[in-house]
């Protein structure tokens, strides 16, 4: 009798643990462990090198501005930095016409914004309305155009929109990935004020944020930290139906020196810093991998690899004083020169690949892989320049041109950059080895950018940062009437037969819905640069992200932010007794 | 007070402010003129020419520079620093805060530099064998640039776990402001209890008996002050640029960061209102400087 009342207690006492649990779990509640691995709670530490200048995404276009976005509002759609695929996010599902210019958007239903009022397709015509708003001239406006024109949209009901194009593009509705929903219950009165620039700016206290993403802010801290808490409201669930995020909270820490990011990564104080990491970091946090403190993963070819290009603009004064400077043959000449393996072993000590393109296998769909690779071949340099009239007249062992002046120019390259500084003195070494006279000049980032773009430079090495895999997000670099068409920016109409080709590819691409023809235009236009070389890559980086060992549920991708992009999958692994950073 | 002190500081006042305003206008000016402006990096980031057009009108870079600086300077005199580009704040505001940060840490590792560096100069100039051992350590640090203080200590850290390293910890960037500050105190406080103890009143004192004690820590010690006073200026002034390295290094959110920031940035009222703020800085502690010297040492003002 006694053993049996003991028996009932202990069913009584397991059953009420196992209702408990049960309840726990389907609250999504905050502590222990949930099925399948994935640990709820915790608080994320994470650094980044700048710090906000407002938190209005469409007022300041900073990457401090991108990450508060990424984290406290959502998109209609997402890229998926991992994959490359188009995600629904606000957007339940959409349907477009059979011309693709008009886009029927079903939106997400039951969504609520961090602050508990609904979301409807009244924020969506709020959010068109404040982007292409002259006052506001907002830094998104330019991304969120087609040819120069912007989209339309109007509401069918609460929770369907309607967008229309004002001509085919091609990428369709991954446009905008990069335009977080505004609550117009929040901003309608700056928007119709004027004073929507500096609404939410960084002195806005928290309580006055409402928006669509995994977090809410909590605290910012000038100087210091970010600080940001899960929301409650938020709508994704994972696979196993689980609320998001399993994240309590993160805590972006500003760390502007990427240097002492990585300490603080090898100290085991920090989770997650801003960037890939370096080359010449990779062999010490290696050796912490081993030990179980960082976990490293490879998250592809980088998209972004470094360019080096001559200054083709025919009005410079490289084309006015050295014509031969123009010469296809000379880039050519340079392309052979380089030995681009060494690049990879000794700048990027072998965690890079060599390439022959600005579109690297990290594009994935839209890499050309049989593009003819260029053999560093000094002998042909050479030649070719010696095809151009560059000989050694007076015998000093540099080549001079047909006047009789030393064949010289300088790259401009950024100060402080490790990669960026010891490539060019790879160029510069390789090309006095025959015969080019090359200087370094190594100037401060925004003296180098206003240099560049006021076009008083000779050739230059730098990267341009592109945000989507997709190329007609690239338009401003391949298309010769924008400001990004670097060798030679904003041309009335194309200088050279060349160009006009590419201009013609790229429209087409970019206009085309069908995606096999996009990847053959492009293709097309890629073996077209080849051919001509304006910009020379040597090198492009194994992208490789690093995070404490702790860190669960990363989707590293090449695209910035590399790990964050996706935070509201993050998890944190309980450390185990007794075990440290160090 | 007498007039020959007022009319000292009244000189040096004078001196000061046109130092504070030579300062602030000059980093000004040379915010604006250095290539490029506070919109390159929007453009850079494909804000698009509207956007760019907008900003550039919205922080007066449309306007000729003497007119931009007029209108600051008036501003100045309503303790209006203007907006900053970077920050998209007041200026007041970031700098005060800021300023706040960085006179913690150079305040914490001004003591522990004299804590350490004073009676560490008066022992190394009674005591050779202390001297031998001290004096090659002090100039190794003295020659050591904060940056390289900061990065060993950084090191020491990583390596040993006896410092840390966490977000707001005093320890590495204290240590790296003090350490090389702390040897050139003992250097110089060395070399002036020296010349003190050859003094001819000192050298009568001992021949009369004052015990050495009295004689290092009173007598010598006093009239080591002088030239270790006629520094503080400089000290403050080598506590400001270090601390820039320092903060970077240490994401200490100090002045000398906000001033990079505000540099790299071409924001130029920042620049600006860093700038005054650490000509104030500078200014007011050479003025409390040699108004001690002054009161200890009549001569300073009868020079002056």
């Amino acid at each position: 009798m006694r053993r049996e009342r003991i028996g009932l207690v202990v069913i009584t006492l397991l059953a009420a643990a196992g209702v408990l649990y049960w309840v726990q779990a389907s609250r999504g509640g905050s502590t222990g462990p949930a099925p399948a691995g994935v640990v709820r709670g915790g608080r994320l530490i994470a650094t980044h090198r700048s710090e906000p200048q407002s938190f209005n995404r469409y007022a300041s276009a900073n990457p401090a501005e991108e990450l508060f976005a990424r984290l406290t509002q959502a998109t209609l759609v997402r890229l998926n930095r991992a994959t490359g695929e188009l995600e629904p996010r606000l957007a339940r599902e959409w349907s477009s016409s059979p011309d693709g210019l008009t886009w029927t958007v079903k939106l997400r239903e039951g969504v609520r914004f961090s602050d508990g009022l609904p979301f409807t397709s009244s924020d969506v015509l709020f959010t068109f309305q404040v982007l292409y708003d002259k006052r506001v001239a907002s830094p998104l406006a330019g991304s969120a155009m087609v040819g120069d024109n912007p989209l339309t949209v109007r509401a069918l009901d609460t929770q369907t929109v309607v967008i229309v194009f004002p001509a085919v593009y091609g990428p369709g509705l991954a446009i905008l990935d990069s335009l977080p929903i505004l609550p117009e219950h929040k901003l309608r009165r700056a928007f119709e004020s004027g004073t929507f620039k500096q609404a939410w700016g960084v002195a806005t206290p928290a309580s006055e944020f409402a928006g669509l993403g995994p977090f809410t802010l909590q605290e910012y801290v000038p100087g210091q930290r970010v600080v940001y808490q899960s929301n409650p409201e938020f709508w994704r669930t994972d696979d196993q139906g689980r609320k998001l995020p399993y994240l309590d909270q993160i805590e972006v820490q500003i760390v502007p020196e990427q240097s002492a990011e990585m300490l603080r990564l090898e100290a085991g104080t920090v989770d997650v810093t801003t960037d890939q990491v370096r080359a010449e970091d990779l062999a010490g946090l290696q050796a912490l991998q081993a030990r179980g403190v960082v976990t490293l993963n490879e998250a592809g070819v980088a998209t972004n690899p470094e360019m080096f290009w001559l200054n083709l603009n025919p009005s410079s004064a490289l084309a006015k004083t050295r014509p031969w400077s123009q010469r296809l043959e000379l880039r050519q000449a340079i392309s052979h020169a380089v030995d681009r393996r060494r690049i990879v072993d000794t700048v990027y000590l072998g965690a890079a690949e060599p390439i022959f393109s600005t579109v690297t296998p990290g594009y994935g769909e839209w890499y050309v892989p049989d593009l003819p690779p260029i053999e560093f071949d000094q002998t042909r340099a050479r030649a070719l320049l010696a095809s151009i009239g560059l000989a050694d007249r007076n015998g000093d062992g540099k080549l001079d041109d047909e006047r009789g002046e030393t064949a010289r120019f300088a790259i401009v390259t950024q100060k402080g950059h490790t990669i960026r500084e010891r490539t060019c003195a790879i160029i510069q070494e390789q090309l006095q080895a025959v015969g080019l006279t090359v200087d370094v000049v190594a100037l401060e980032r925004t003296a180098f950018f206003s240099q560049v773009l006021g076009g008083t430079y000779e050739a230059a090495f730098f990267q341009l940062i592109f945000d989507s895999f997709d190329p007609a997000s690239q338009f401003d670099f391949w298309a010769s009437s924008k400001g990004f068409h670097i060798w030679h920016p904003s041309q009335a109409k194309p200088a050279t037969e060349w160009e006009a080709r590419i201009d013609d590819l790229m429209v087409k691409q970019s206009t085309t819905l069908d995606r096999a023809e996009r990847r053959r235009l492009f293709a097309e236009a890629q073996r077209v640069l080849a051919a001509n070389q304006p910009v020379i890559t040597f090198a492009a980086a194994k992208v490789v992200v690093a995070t404490s060992a702790r860190v669960g549920g990363a989707m590293p991708s090449v695209l910035a932010p590399p790990v964050l992009w996706n935070a509201e999958m993050l998890w944190l692994v309980p450390a185990p007794a007794g075990a440290s950073g160090k | 007070m007498n007039a020959d002190l007022a009319a000292f500081i009244g000189r040096r006042l004078a001196a000061a402010l046109l130092f504070v305003v030579v300062v602030s206008c000059a980093a000004f000016v040379l915010v604006r003129i250095a290539p490029g402006d506070a919109t390159t990096d929007l453009y850079m980031q494909r804000g698009g020419t509207a956007a760019v057009e907008e900003t550039r009108a919205r922080l007066g870079l449309d306007r000729p520079m003497v007119s931009h600086l007029a209108s600051w300077a008036t501003g100045l005199l309503t303790f209006d620093l203007g907006q900053s580009s970077v920050y998209g704040r007041p200026v007041a505001g970031l700098v005060k805060e800021r300023a706040g940060a960085t006179a913690a840490l150079a305040s914490l590792a001004l003591l522990l530099a004299a804590a350490i560096g004073l009676p560490l100069g008066v022992l190394t100039a009674s005591r050779p064998a202390i001297a031998a051992a001290v004096a090659p350590i002090s100039i190794a640090l003295v020659a050591c640039p904060p940056i390289i203080a900061v990065l060993a200590l950084l090191l020491l850290a990583i390596e040993t776990g006896w410092l840390s390293i966490a977000q707001g910890s005093y320890a590495v960037p204290t240590l790296a402001l003090a350490l090389p500050l702390a040897a050139m105190l003992e250097r110089l406080q060395s070399r002036a209890m020296a010349e003190a103890l050859a003094s001819p009143d000192l050298v009568a004192a001992a021949a009369r008996g004052v015990p050495r004690g009295r004689l290092l820590w009173v007598h010598a010690a006093r009239q080591s002050l002088r030239p270790v006073l006629g520094i503080a200026g400089a000290v403050v002034g080598t506590l400001f640029s270090g601390s820039l390295a320092v903060e970077m290094v240490t994401s200490w959110p100090g002045l000398g960061r906000l001033l990079f920031d505000a540099v790299a940035g071409r924001d130029l009222f920042l620049a600006a209102g860093c700038a005054l703020v650490g000509a104030v800085l500078v200014a007011v502690s050479n003025l409390l400087a040699d108004v001690a010297r002054a009161l200890i040492d009549p001569r300073v003002r009868e020079a002056a």
